[in-house]
């Protein structure tokens, strides 16, 4: 069962002969529950696919279609709501709230929706994601790959349709980026969650049940 | 939705702790606000304070208003209606004029405790009257011209009319308040049985339908609609409005004083106008620095609303987000600002009611409203200047943000230069970075300037000379009433005082005025002239039957008239527009001049007067009028009464005079009022023709030195009133000081919001360009290079803004000159830029020192450590 979709996908920075196409007629889906890797050299076109895919960004045609629904139909505020409930994100640079403890961190977009944290969820995420003895900690005092395991959780928090994961490990050493990787592959397993993860580390993106290939905005292989 | 209000809460004063600096700068910023604001408000509240309570004592009262001359039974049934808070009864018993209270009477009455409390009757000493005593509670002027001793227990006897009964009674005194002079009337209060016991003594009570009568003041619950409130209190009991049938009619006074009911007269368009230019300008000020505070806040933590927006924060949770952190800072900042308002509009307040006509004692207002109004403003103001950064910050593109390091809004693409750049050309193109920020900075900081130069022209273009222009001698001395405005009718000088007066060192030399204390002197016009002078304020057929009834002579029309009699010092202050002035003591033949009148910038209105230089003209000197009934026609003993008919000159003397001369006799000399257009004679021929030699006034001249003494011989009596020169000059000067003071602090604190400014500026475009400063310094540039491009860069904003301000007073200084020399007769407008040469130098070190400061504190971390930085 699909879960995310596209259908020829296109961004076009520019106009005429400065024309970029930065994506050029991306179709792919992904199945719920599947752990998929994105593939492709800087300035293949992969991070403007994820920003689509997460509706960060809006095409300049075709559509993205999450768990069902049109994301470019819906106006900026309802994709807003709809991202919070349906995508979660994981970035390069973590992106946690340096002000907020752990715990508000992993809470925040549940709260935002105006929503009481289910505590027994947060606390397995918490208890599988080693995160334990870490939640009364201001986020700016976590190292890297704790930084990135909260954004994990942060993630998983509102039982996202889909986790999109952007060069997740850049940041990190080879160690901790295997662990890191291990524990989503672990997660996207233990609560059937669907992952679409972006590197340009063939050794890492192994890891993924599928992988997809992406040069010059187009898909080269699936 | 509440869990998630609570979160955003959070986050917002999260991330608001986060930036200590900045929010202190954000507090200073909303306090200033709130301090022009409050302390307009203080100001404004203040005079309208003290402009009501000189009302309420020049009424005598300030109770809401008055049912009058009740018989006991009415005021027994009125008095508990829901209608009305708290009520005060009195009781007239008499009056007396007699000397030596013939200047001002004096009412005996019993007043309760509620009534003597509204009436600033309170005792300042001793107590009110004890029931079943001959107590009496006074104030000081009784007492003064009663040549009695202020203690309780002191006998004195004042005669009074009651009913139209001589009697007389002997008091003890119990206590005494100060006399109020605005009300002009003195008070005596007896205890009530005292009253019964006078009435019973003079089997008389309530005969005139005053005295006797019961006065109920009342409180109702709201001062906004007194009058319907009245009105249906008398309804609610049966009884109706007014003073025709005795029984169920009872007349109310309503307190014109309450501003709810003057509100609308005293507010006029320029007051009105200048009270909005002053809201808007404290406004805008407001608004440039704290938006400036703002954008850069959400400038600095744009990242951090991005990466909320990725994770699904709308823009209306992100608006809240501003929205708290500016709630809370205003919590802190309004308060303070209300407290350090209030303090500075209580200082400036006094100096400012001493310019007001007529006021006498400042009262200074700490009505809520005030507090109230002031946090409101100040809050809206918050408001609107953080909506546009919200704004920025809640549509802030998620992609984006992570990138984000500033908005560069540059419509160039291309920077077409051959010969490299020099360092003003790279701060100059540095400041085009950020356009919003460096217009802000400059014009809060021209703001400032152009407020100083208006301060400065204002004040140095009062004119002394021209404001003393009017003043034609050292010293008047006439009788008060002279003085009083509007001016009453006064009493003749005697001239022993004025013969005191002389005796004194130091007196060069000095002229009497002689005028008419009763309107005893006709002059004849044509119908025409009569008919214009009245059409204003009288109907066609009211001037008819005048025409009918009045004195004429050869179809001219009699019309009452003034004249004065100058002696030589005086004739030699007039202005002469035509003719010769010295044939006035020509002892051959009768003279006399035309007085015009003049406008306040002394320009002759030749529409004034109608006789000419060589006319003859004829003055009627009446020495006993004989009065007519309106209806009847038939003669009447006298003009007393309400009835008094007309009047026609039954002996007089008519007089023929050349008019030798047209002159303007200065204000400080004449009639002080507008009535008919006067004629000036030499003493001798006033005199002489009238037959009157009442001295309306004594102007003289006196050495600089002898002023001290003769200031001291008139204070020191109170028989007369004066005028002096240095005394015009003090209050030109307090006058000139008021403003001096009030331009000053809006100076002061519009230089330190823009002072604040650009601090502001200077430190986040320094820290925002930390990396950028690492960069250049790494690829060669010099410490002291990027030092002297910051310094070039403070300097254009400093002196650039300080070109901007000069530019604009030029601009608008023809504007100035205008407008400035129409709302003030004794304005000279100077143009100078002197204001701009004090700032000058402040300028040029602020732009060079904080800079560098600036620099300094980025300077600490190595060229590495901040390459590093993200």
């Amino acid at each position: 069962m699909s879960i995310l979709q596209t259908s020829n996908l296109k961004k076009t920075y520019g106009s005429g002969d400065a024309a970029v196409h930065a994506l050029d007629g991306v179709s792919f889906s992904v199945d719920k529950g599947e752990f998929v890797a994105i593939v492709g050299t800087s300035g293949s076109g992969k991070s403007t696919l994820l920003h689509m895919l997460g509706g960060l960004d809006r095409p300049t045609s075709g559509d993205v279609e999450v768990d069902g629904q049109k994301l470019f139909s819906l106006k900026d505020d309802e994709l807003t709501v709809f991202r919070r409930r349906k995508i979660g994100f994981v970035f390069q640079n973590y992106n946690l709230v340096p002000s907020l403890n752990v715990y508000e961190n992993i809470v925040l977009p549940i709260q935002l929706d105006g929503n009481t944290p289910d505590a027994e969820y947060i606390n397995s995420i918490v208890e599988t994601l080693g995160l334990g003895s870490k939640l009364k900690n201001l986020a700016s005092n976590l190292s890297g790959g704790q930084q990135q395991r909260v954004a994990i959780a942060r993630a998983l928090s509102t039982k996202p349709a889909i986790i999109l994961a952007d060069e997740p490990t850049g940041n990190l050493d080879s160690k901790t980026s295997m662990d890191v990787l291990k524990l989503l592959k672990m997660t996207s397993e233990k609560y059937s969650q669907t992952i679409v993860i972006i590197t340009h580390d063939e050794q890492l993106a192994q890891m993924a049940d599928r992988i997809v290939r992406i040069e010059d905005g187009r898909i080269v292989s699936q | 939705m509440d869990m998630s209000k609570k979160c955003i809460r959070k986050l917002g004063i999260k991330s608001m702790k986060a930036s200590k600096g900045r929010n202190i700068i954000a507090i200073i910023a909303i306090m200033l606000t709130a301090i022009l604001f409050t302390t307009f408000f203080t100001i404004l509240f203040s005079i309208n304070a003290s402009v009501e309570d000189a009302n309420f004592r020049q009424i005598g009262t300030y109770s809401h208003g008055e049912f009058k001359a009740l018989s006991q039974e009415q005021y027994d049934k009125i008095k508990d209606d829901p209608h009305i808070k708290e009520y005060g009864l009195r009781i007239i018993v008499g009056t007396s004029t007699e000397d030596p209270f013939n200047k001002e009477p004096v009412e005996i009455s019993y007043c309760d405790r509620n009534q003597a409390k509204w009436m600033y009757l309170n005792p300042i000493e001793g107590s009110l009257p004890t029931e079943g005593t001959n107590e009496a509670a006074t104030d000081t002027r009784v007492l003064e011209l009663l040549g009695i001793k202020p203690e309780v227990g002191v006998e004195f006897t004042v005669p009074f009319v009651v009913d139209g009964i001589n009697t007389s009674e002997t008091f003890t005194l119990c206590g005494w308040w100060e006399y109020n002079e605005a009300a002009a009337v003195s008070h005596i209060l007896v205890s009530h049985g005292y009253t019964e016991e006078i009435f019973a003594k003079l089997n008389t009570q309530g005969i005139d339908g005053i005295t006797g009568k019961w006065n109920m003041g009342v409180m109702l619950d709201s001062s906004l609609h007194i009058s319907s409130d009245m009105y249906s209190i008398l309804a609610n009991h049966g009884y109706e409005y007014g003073n025709g049938a005795p029984d169920n009619s009872i007349s109310v006074g309503v307190n014109w004083g309450y501003t709810g009911a003057q509100l609308a007269s005293s507010f006029d368009l320029s007051t009105a106008l200048a009270i909005v230019v002053l809201l808007l300008l404290i406004f805008l000020t407001g608004f440039l620095i704290i938006y400036n505070v703002f954008q850069i806040s959400v400038t600095g933590d744009i990242r951090l609303y991005g990466l909320l927006k990725t994770i699904g924060t709308s823009e209306k949770q992100i608006r809240y987000i501003i929205r708290i952190q500016a709630i809370l800072l205003s919590l802190a900042g309004i308060p303070l600002g209300l407290l350090c308002g209030w303090v500075v509009g209580v200082r400036l307040t006094p100096a400012i009611i001493q310019q007001l006509n007529g006021i006498q004692a400042s009262t200074i207002s700490a009505s809520p409203f005030i507090f109230i109004g002031a946090a409101l403003v100040s809050l809206v103001t918050v408001f609107i200047s953080c909506s546009k950064p919200g704004k920025t910050a809640a549509q802030v593109s998620p992609v984006e943000a992570v990138r984000y390091t500033e908005v560069t809004t540059s419509a160039k693409k291309l920077r077409d230069t051959h010969s490299g750049t020099s360092i003003p050309q790279m701060a100059l193109a540095n400041l085009g970075r950020n356009r919003s920020r460096t217009i802000i900075t400059f014009i809060s900081l021209s703001l400032a300037v152009v407020l100083l130069n208006l301060t400065f022209t204002f004040t140095s273009g009062f004119d002394m000379d021209k404001y003393l222009n009017t003043v034609v001698s050292d010293y008047v001395v006439a009788d008060d009433s002279y003085f009083d405005i509007p001016a009453r009718e006064w009493q003749p000088m005697e001239e022993q005082f004025i013969a005191q007066i002389n005796q004194q060192n130091g007196v060069v030399d000095g002229g009497k005025i002689y005028g008419l204390t009763e309107n005893n002197a006709l002059d004849f016009v044509t119908v025409e002239y009569y008919r214009k002078g009245l059409s204003d304020t009288s109907s066609a057929s009211a001037v008819n039957i005048w025409l009918q009834n009045c004195d004429k002579l050869n179809g001219l029309i009699g019309r009452e008239t003034h004249l004065l009699g100058f002696d030589d010092f005086g004739l030699s202050k007039l202005t002469v527009l035509e003719g010769d002035l010295t044939k006035l003591n020509d002892s051959d033949k009768r003279y006399i001049a035309a007085v015009y009148r003049a406008d306040d910038y002394g320009n002759p209105m030749m529409d004034t007067h109608w006789a000419k230089v060589g006319d003859t003209i004829t003055i009627r000197h009446v020495e006993h009028w004989q009065y007519y009934d309106w209806f009847s026609g038939q003669p009447i003993a006298n003009g007393a009464g309400n009835n008094a008919g007309y009047k026609k000159a039954a002996i007089y003397r008519d007089v023929e005079y050349e008019v030798a001369a047209l002159v303007i006799v200065p204000h400080a000399l004449g009639y002080r009022y507008y009535g008919p257009d006067p004629w000036v004679l030499s003493s001798e021929a006033f005199i002489e023709d009238t037959n009157t030699s009442s001295v309306m006034l004594y102007a003289f001249d006196t050495t600089d030195e002898a002023n001290d003494e003769i200031g001291t011989l008139l204070k020191n009596q109170k028989e007369y009133g004066y005028e002096s020169k240095t005394d015009l000059a003090e209050s030109f000067y307090s006058l000139r000081d008021m403003f001096t003071a009030l331009g000053g602090v809006l100076c002061v604190i519009i230089g330190f919001v823009g002072m604040l400014n650009f601090l502001n500026a200077i430190l986040t475009g320094i820290f925002a360009r930390k990396r950028e400063f690492a960069v250049l310094q790494a690829i060669g540039m010099t410490g002291y290079q990027l030092k002297a491009m910051l310094v070039w860069e403070g300097l254009f904003q400093t002196l650039g803004s300080l070109l901007f301000s000069t530019v604009l007073c030029l601009i608008t200084a023809p504007i100035l000159k205008v407008a400035l020399e129409a709302m003030f007769w004794f304005f000279s407008y100077k143009f100078s830029l002197t204001p701009v040469i004090i700032a000058l130098p402040g300028f040029a070190i602020l732009g060079t020192v904080l800079p560098l400061a600036a620099y300094h504190i980025v300077a600490r971390k190595s060229i590495v450590d901040r390459l590093r930085e993200r």
